[in-house]
């Protein structure tokens, strides 16, 4: 292409210049300091002090830590009921209903909800003594439970909101995952005798794969990132009832232990990582095989 | 395909109800809450009888000093907007189209970006804005979010859907980088534009850590820092607090449904690609 040799040959550093000037200070140096700041004593009070694993040694002897990792990984729980929830939500409109589309439209008005007012919704509905949810199970005489101040109730309400909140995304990428199984190959299917289920089984299963894979791991990482549905909905509870990222938040802004922070911080992207590398591994395996 | 037997159609349609009602049923709830009359008990619906009102509403706004958070948040999430847009559009120009010594580590260290949670670095990206003196600014909320690597991959994919003769034909009218890129590139790709513009405008007007950590004075509040103050501070007349979520709602639900046709599954897909 001869276009390119009439370009500057700072020109491309230009069009990219303040995008990797942002990135690089708030994320990428922001890593290294994290990682930094996880081996010293830094207080809001105190400047870094250099103390090794120290921070990392006070972690794994925390009660606190363990019990928010644990219901950190008791969050991800939340995944396999959003996938089923949004693939059940993508195929209703897939399969070509009338309004089809104002559902597509209705049905991703929680992802347009700021969350801070998702979880008020849930909250008004989940209130012990007057929420509506209490209210039914009483109504068909159950007991209404502690939505909001007991465990696990807790993070069951939590969860509640993240789910109500994100269907309607994960909904969006299993139907353009669903539009492009082709036509044909589910018509040659059927006309081979394969029933709905056939079809779906053997040709819109197979194709979705790699969709489904992605989902699982996208929001299985944003599972255990959760911040805001657990600050807001179960406000005021003590931080056993909480998971890692509000621990951060507490430690870092509440009590001003910025290195202790940025250690727990580190625990979670290592968790992170580890999590998207087992399931890449796994999935890159299934597809080979 | 055979056609659908009746009694597929009625469980589609079933589950179709069910979902859209589970979708309103919460916020609608919220509303008819928000819209009785403060004291009675929050399950009881008398308010229909004894007349609706807007009283929590404007008693939200007023007491809670609701416009000025509006007023940020509009500020916030436009400039966000904006900002992702036209930086990332930017950005994904050469790596998209051109050749240039470093394009490969540029493309990896954007790519690494996309692995660092917000949550695992929030106490540096404070740090910083400390340090550059921007605490407590609206500034402060939108520059670390200005651009994202997810934006740069979404629109470095558009860009390279457009027919390269194009760009040539341009080049040969004498235009160059600039040119090519304002006048061939971003209009071609104006759809996959908009559908960033309407991400970017949905979080972060959402967006609840980052500005709880780095607003500390009322008047600089956005909206949903401002109703989580309200939440703690009308914990005993909560209808006020949420007649206030309703309002932090309606103006996107508004927006949203204006550009709503820019919704579309494709771009979620070619989203997920990038």
């Amino acid at each position: 292409m001869n276009s390119k040799l009439r370009q500057h040959v700072l020109t491309p550093y230009a069009f990219l210049g303040p995008s990797v000037v942002i990135l690089g200070v708030f994320f990428l140096a922001a890593m290294v300091q994290v990682l930094y700041y996880s081996f010293t004593r830094y207080t809001a009070f105190d400047p870094p002090e250099w103390v090794g694993l120290d921070n990392y040694r006070r972690l794994l002897a925390s009660d606190r830590f363990w019990i928010c990792l644990l219901n950190t990984g008791a969050y991800l729980l939340v995944t396999p009921v959003l996938m089923a929830l949004s693939l059940g939500a993508a195929m209703v409109i897939e399969s070509g209903l009338k309004w089809a589309k104002g559902l597509r439209l209705v049905l991703f008005l929680p992802v347009v909800t700021p969350t801070i007012v998702a979880a008020v919704a849930w909250t008004a509905m989940l209130r012990q003594d007057d929420g509506l949810i209490n209210a039914a199970l009483r109504g068909i005489g159950l007991e209404g439970v502690g939505w909001l101040t007991e465990r696990p109730w807790t993070l069951v309400s939590a969860m509640l909101v993240t789910l109500w909140k994100g269907f309607g995304f994960y909904m969006m990428i299993f139907l353009a995952g669903l539009m492009s199984v082709p036509k044909e190959l589910k018509e040659a299917a059927s006309l081979d005798g394969a029933g709905r289920l056939g079809v779906f089984r053997h040709v819109v299963l197979p194709a979705l794969w790699p969709v489904l894979t992605l989902v699982f791991i996208v929001s299985s990482i944003s599972a255990l990132k959760v911040f805001e549905e657990l600050y807001v909905t179960v406000k005021g509870t003590p931080i056993e009832h909480q998971t890692v990222v509000p621990l951060i938040y507490t430690t870092a802004f509440e009590k001003g232990e910025y290195g202790m922070a940025s250690a727990i911080g580190i625990t979670l992207f290592v968790i992170i990582l580890a999590f998207s590398l087992v399931n890449l591994r796994l999935s890159q395996k299934r597809e080979d095989a | 395909m055979t056609p659908r037997p009746l009694w597929l159609s009625g469980w589609l349609y079933a589950w179709a109800v069910l979902l859209a009602v589970l979708a309103v049923g919460p916020a609608v709830w919220l509303v008819m809450i928000a819209l009785q009359p403060a004291g009675t008990d929050l399950l009881s619906l008398d308010g229909w009888k004894k007349g609706l009102t807007l009283a929590n509403f404007k008693g939200a706004w007023e007491q809670g000093q609701l416009a000025g958070p509006l007023l940020n948040s509009v500020l916030v999430t436009g400039s966000r907007a904006f900002l992702n847009v036209f930086l990332a559009a930017l950005a994904a120009y050469p790596l998209a189209r051109m050749q240039f010594r470093g394009r490969g580590l540029i493309l990896v260290v954007i790519l690494a970006t996309m692995m660092i949670p917000e949550q695992v670095i929030v106490v540096p990206m404070f740090q910083t804005i400390v340090s550059m003196g921007l605490v407590d600014s609206l500034v402060a909320v939108v520059i670390p979010f200005s651009v994202s690597a997810f934006g740069i991959f979404m629109c470095r994919q558009a860009f390279m859907a457009i027919p390269p003769s194009l760009e040539e034909a341009a080049r040969i009218d004498g235009a160059n980088s600039w040119q090519v890129w304002w006048n061939v590139m971003v209009p071609l790709s104006a759809p996959t534009l908009a559908t960033l513009a309407l991400f970017s405008v949905i979080g972060a007007w959402s967006e609840l850590l980052w500005p709880l950590v780095v607003l500390q004075s009322q008047e600089q509040y956005t909206l949903p820092v401002a109703v989580n103050q309200l939440l703690g501070d009308f914990a005993t007349n909560v209808r006020l607090a949420y007649a206030g979520s309703v309002l932090a709602l309606i103006p996107i639900i508004v927006l949203f449904l204006m550009s709503q046709r820019f919704l579309k599954p494709e771009m979620f897909g070619g989203a997920v690609k990038g």
